[in-house]
């Protein structure tokens, strides 16, 4: 009993530690305004997990997508998304905003 | 806008249209009175409006990643459903429909869950434009028509499999619901990837280059059997150790009836 006791306070200390080490994730930001993104070419290190933060300063609601990065977020009027991507292989990774496709539009490029 | 529009909700109504025709066919073809498509649809659309009314309130739980939580969640809960309906359809192929209240009841919960999930996006999308109503009309042509494609699509296959001989509409239809079923598991993992609940990969392999998943082929695979051009292991294991479950449980049941029992029913 004690040592599945001992085990499972290891396991959770090894949760709680590994937790930590999840939020040391490089931070890059993307905004949305009159249906466009900004930046639109997002340039980040390859083979490494990013935490995208993507506001949407429209009041209208946006959707990032992404068949490339595989990512797919609806993001309300006035709000911020937190989208994790990656690693990723050098290269090229379009995104576009459903809602309004023919202006939302952006890639990530990995290098 | 009226293309975006058409796009957008033949997407979302495309999955939810699959499961509804398949499992209504087969509710036809287990003798199961199709009354649970009314509350299937009832507490779908209170569910999806609900959804979209506390989408901020839930997009805030788990560091920001309360969609992709809630929405994995229901993925998963839908595949736990699919192969519960799998033993209880399996159970009823040799003609004894004991369970078929919980059959009925199991299905409505998948379709419920299947519209919260697909609505939802639909909601938003159109009411984020209702103040604009010079584009209003566009946009609401567009999802008329996405959503009669959509339908048309699932009326499709409820005709191809309720025209079918009993024996192998009952084992096809089960089959094509472990595909989605298991579509439906990879889903939730790329979600839980996405919140980074699960750890990220490279992909282990990419068939952009053969089917691109936003052709039109690609979009109809990914809305039938889970189709992925860049999975990565976590899903692919997720897809085809999900997918085996469900075969094995088919096989398993549809083998264990007797080939007599068709006999004497009517196709």
């Amino acid at each position: 009993m004690r040592a599945v006791m001992r085990t499972t306070l290891l396991v959770l200390l090894w949760l709680c530690g590994n937790r930590e080490v999840l939020a040391d994730k490089p931070v890059f930001e993307l905004e949305i305004r009159d249906h466009l993104f900004f930046p639109e070419v997002l340039v980040v290190p390859a083979n490494t997990r990013i935490k995208l933060l993507v506001s949407n300063n429209d009041p209208s609601p946006e959707e990032f997508e992404s068949y490339e990065l595989n990512r797919e977020k609806v993001i309300m009027g006035k709000r911020t998304a937190v989208i994790f991507i990656g690693p990723l292989l050098p290269g090229e990774y379009p995104f576009f905003g459903e809602f309004h496709p023919e202006t939302a539009l952006g890639k990530v490029i990995a290098e | 806008m009226l293309l975006t529009s058409v796009i957008i909700v033949l997407r979302e109504v495309l999955e939810a249209a699959l499961l509804i025709s398949i499992l209504s066919a087969l509710s036809g073809i287990m003798g199961i009175s199709r009354q649970w498509l009314i509350w299937a649809f009832g507490c779908g659309v209170a569910g999806a409006v609900s959804y979209s009314l506390g989408i901020n309130v839930i997009s805030d739980l788990f560091e920001g990643t309360g969609q992709e939580i809630s929405s994995a969640a229901m993925q998963f809960l839908i595949y736990v459903l699919l192969l519960v309906f799998v033993l209880l359809a399996g159970r009823s192929i040799n003609g004894r429909h004991s369970h078929g209240a919980l059959t009925a009841i199991v299905m409505a919960a998948i379709i419920a869950l299947a519209i919260t999930r697909e609505g939802f996006e639909v909601l938003v999308y159109l009411f984020g434009f209702a103040d604009e109503w010079r584009q209003s009309l566009a946009i609401l042509t567009g999802a008329l028509i996405g959503a009669g494609v959509g339908i048309s699509a699932g009326a499709l296959v409820y005709y191809l499999f309720s025209n079918m001989r009993r024996r192998y509409a009952l084992l096809y239809g089960l089959c094509l619901l472990s595909l989605v079923a298991a579509g439906m598991i990879s889903q939730a993992a790329l979600l839980l990837i996405q919140a980074d609940w699960l750890p990220s990969q490279l992909p282990l392999w990419d068939t952009t280059a053969w089917l691109a998943e936003q052709s039109i082929t690609g979009t109809l695979l990914y809305a039938l059997i889970g189709y992925e051009a860049t999975p990565t292991a976590i899903q692919a294991s997720c897809y085809f150790g999900g997918l085996l479950l469900l075969l094995i449980a088919v096989l398993v049941l549809y083998a264990r009836t007797p080939r007599q029992t068709f006999r004497g029913t009517p196709d």
